[in-house]
């Protein structure tokens, strides 16, 4: 029993396992550390996996990331993962400098949300986008991602798309081109 | 109902007259007068998260259709039951769901017992209705216990709840959302590489084959059918009482002698019984105690028959591995004794012999291919016989698995003799028999380990205290004037509550019982699907009339176990014991 872990050493019960990677001293602190902050506040899970994506160099939440989070949140892997993929604002794989998400839900798609994507990909060079509700495409100089999602839930502002977290609504092309441009300079959206 | 706190609600359904107390759903009030309503979400005591839609029915006043196991019932309610709105309703949601539903039943581990086929016929479903929308998923056939079919999964959610509430691990959730959502494994990983501990709870509850056992019926009919091979068979006490269930019988039923003698019609060259094991993990288990207890050993010392539960606190709490008895189940005690022990005195090549276990349990597929169950193997090498490696344990099938055996062979079973078992591995003792339900070790090790200590026979055989259902019993036996304060718990859940007290160093017992299942391997996640409180009382029962009936009820009274002890093992506890009977445990990562 020579290799038991610093938390099966400590004693201490957990609801996570021993984690059979390692995961980086640094990620752990700053996981913590945000899980110190939101204790005990209401969805504290969701405040903490959104401030370790937002932490993360490359905009994601990685597999070390969730394990972090769930241990130090004491909530069993299966749960942080199940949080982790039902909310689109979340990324499992790495996501370039600005987030931008095109709401593909009917409503969107009724006002012109296919051709928002169209220009969007054409404007950052996307050649093979295959459109799937999970589908994204991440620049080479990994400045910008490019992700669709089923529904926002903004139908009435329709068509809805999601840069860097902030809903831009009533989109045209061309106001969405000059958004992006404005983000790219540095900007403000 | 008789409790005069309970507020009564007059109601009626179909038009007829019922009364229930206050706060039942609509679907127990309906069940009262009389009429069925079908279900799949909802599972008495497992899950209730009202998903699925097919349970409504029509309650005068209110506009939309209710779902009538969670919503409540409330004086003067007039429910309707079998409106042609409900029945459209409901058979709408079966043709939903089988939209995206293979059309596998023909090939399908649960044709004949599928709730979601039962219930596509009773509602009447003739067409494939709507056409698909989401992708076929990939199967997840890595583990060597669990195989999940999502394309098959209806998303009831009743895996789930009884993996996170009754087991506490929570193995598997929810993910994805929209068409994407599905039961997923952290980070949609094999089941096999999480902290799933095999325990086959899910493969109970579950109403369609998206979570089955992995079935290896074909590789031991391949077996039985090799003349070169010696294929003997070990059958787990709970096995008793559940295969005449599986096979069609009421629960409850006790089939030990037609048991012995379908596997004889099979084909297996011995019919031996793991009892004779668990008379013998008795033996070394009581001795274990014992020893702890006199040389400042860990205590309390936790039992350690359920592999499910191993694998538990091999995963959460590694730190208390050390309160494990180092004894290993009566599955692989059975395995190592008869590849050595009964092979060479029947002159059997033990690489030549196949061991067949019958188990209440899906985790004893697992446990039998631990890397570290070959000690046979290593007995011989000892004694200059160099072969391949081998396992102590070759197949642990579950009573489902036996039971497809025994229809496929054709075996009339009803129409069986009774047979017995053969010697000298399938002699046993009652205290054996009621290995099969909790605490039943916890009432056999108090009965050997007290005449071993105090020379006396056990005032009473019957230890009330530690029988029954409740989560976690405790009890006091007095071992000639020193109290020695025991506890039983079953599920996870409740063994994961005695383990918090021993972390914290307030736990007061000496020796405690842990079995994975609720009921204990009674309610296995091997035993006949879809079992409730009900089948499971029945179930026990049947092991206890068992024990009651059979002249040595304590294990060391065992006389097959007495000579094993007198010409190969020596005493409890010795040099071969080590080697063959007892093992080591490790933290598991994952
Ligand atoms: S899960 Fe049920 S309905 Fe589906 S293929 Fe199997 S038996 Fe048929
Ligand atoms: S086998 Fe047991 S631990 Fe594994 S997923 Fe099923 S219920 Fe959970
Ligand atoms: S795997 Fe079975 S129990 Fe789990 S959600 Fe799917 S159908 Fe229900
Ligand atoms: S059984 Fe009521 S909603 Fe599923």
């Amino acid at each position: 029993m020579s290799e038991l872990g610093t938390a099966a050493l400590s004693g201490k019960a957990s609801v996570t396992g021993a984690s059979a990677r390692p995961i980086s001293d640094d990620l752990r602190k700053q996981v913590a550390a945000s899980a110190a902050a939101y204790r005990d506040k209401p969805g504290a899970l969701l405040s903490v996996l959104e401030e370790t994506q937002r932490l993360d160099p490359n905009r994601h939440l990685s597999e070390d990331a969730l394990r972090a989070i769930a241990e130090a949140m004491d909530e069993p892997l299966s749960r942080v993962y199940s949080v982790a993929t039902f909310y689109s604002y979340y990324s499992l794989v790495p996501q370039g400098q600005h987030v931008i998400v095109v709401c593909r839900g009917t409503a969107c798609h009724t006002r012109g949300s296919l051709g928002l994507l169209q220009e969007t990909l054409a404007m950052l060079g996307a050649e093979d986008f295959r459109e799937d509700e999970e589908a994204s495409f991440t620049t080479a100089d990994r400045k910008f991602t490019v992700r669709t999602v089923a529904c926002f839930g903004q139908c009435a502002l329709a068509p809805v798309v999601s840069l860097d977290g902030v809903i831009l609504s009533r989109l045209t092309p061309s106001k969405l081109k000059a958004a992006i441009e404005r983000v790219a300079r540095g900007g403000k959206r | 109902m008789n409790d005069s706190n309970v507020t009564l609600v007059e109601l009626s359904v179909d038009g007829v007259p019922v009364t229930v107390a206050s706060g039942s759903t609509i679907l127990k009030a309906c069940q009262a007068a009389g009429v069925s309503i079908p279900t799949l979400c909802h599972l008495e005591g497992v899950s209730s998260n009202a998903s699925c839609g097919v349970c409504v029915v029509e309650v005068e006043g209110a506009r939309s259709l209710v779902r009538s196991c969670v919503q409540t019932v409330s004086p003067g309610m007039q429910v309707r039951t079998n409106t042609k709105r409900v029945l459209e309703a409901r058979r709408t949601v079966v043709e939903l769901l089988l939209a995206n539903h293979p059309d596998d039943c023909l090939a399908c581990m649960r044709n004949g017992s599928c709730e979601l086929q039962s219930m596509a016929e009773r509602m009447g479903v003739r067409r494939k209705a709507f056409p698909r929308t989401r992708k076929e998923p990939a199967q997840d056939s890595a583990g060597l216990a669990i195989i999940r079919d999502n394309d098959k999964c209806i998303l009831c959610g009743r895996c789930v709840a009884v993996c996170r509430e009754t087991q506490t691990v929570s193995a598997i959730d929810f993910a994805g959302r929209g068409i994407r959502t599905r039961v997923a494994p952290f980070m949609d990983k094999a089941l096999s590489s999480t902290v799933c501990v095999s325990c086959g709870q899910c493969t109970l509850v579950c109403p369609t084959g998206a979570l089955t056992e992995r079935d290896e019926t074909d590789e031991v009919f391949a077996d039985l059918f090799d003349p070169d091979k010696v294929v003997v068979v070990q059958t787990a006490p709970a096995i008793r009482a559940s295969l005449g269930e599986a096979l069609g019988l009421p629960p409850g039923s006790l089939v030990t002698g037609k048991m012995a003698a379908a596997l004889r019609r099979l084909g297996f060259a011995k019919v031996f019984d793991t009892q004779f094991a668990a008379d013998l993990t008795i033996m070394e288990e009581g001795s274990e105690l014992l020893h702890r207890a006199s040389s400042g050993g860990v205590l309390p010392m936790i039992t350690s028959c359920s592999p499910g539960w191993i694998s538990f606190i091999e995963t959460f709490y590694p730190s208390l591995l050390p309160h494990l008895s180092t004894c290993k189940s009566p599955q692989q005690m059975f395995g190592s004794v008869a590849k050595t022990y009964w092979a060479r005195k029947a002159g059997v090549d033990p690489s030549k012999m196949v061991v067949v276990s019958i188990m209440p349990c899906t985790a004893k597929k697992f446990e039998a291919r631990r890397p570290e169950m070959r000690d046979a193997w290593a007995w011989w090498k000892d004694q200059g016989q160099d072969h391949k490696p081998f396992f102590d344990v070759d197949y642990a099938l579950t009573t489902r698995e036996l039971a497809r055996m025994i229809r496929r062979a054709g075996i009339d079973f009803t129409r069986l003799p009774e047979e017995g078992f053969d010697d000298p591995l399938g002699a046993s003792t009652g205290a054996a028999v009621i290995f099969g339900a909790t605490g039943g070790v916890m009432e056999a090790a108090a009965r050997t380990a007290y005449e071993l200590a105090t020379g006396k026979p056990l005032p009473t055989l019957e230890l009330e205290a530690v029988r029954g259902f409740e989560g976690v019993r405790e009890a006091a036996l007095d071992i000639d004037g020193k109290p020695l304060r025991v506890a039983v718990a079953h599920t996870l859940k409740n063994a994961r509550a005695i383990l918090d007290g021993i972390a914290a160093g307030t736990s007061p017992y000496a020796f405690v019982e842990v079995m994975t299942c609720p009921g204990g391997c009674l309610g296995g996640g091997g035993q006949p699907v879809a079992p409730d409180w009900e089948k499971r009382e029945l179930r026990r029962a049947a092991i206890y009339r068992e024990d009651r009936g059979l002249t040595e009820r304590k294990s060391h009274d065992n006389p097959a176990i007495k000579e094993l002890y007198a010409v190969f093992l020596g005493k409890p506890l010795g040099h071969l014991s080590h080697e063959l009977l007892h093992t080591e445990y490790a933290v598991r990562k994952v």
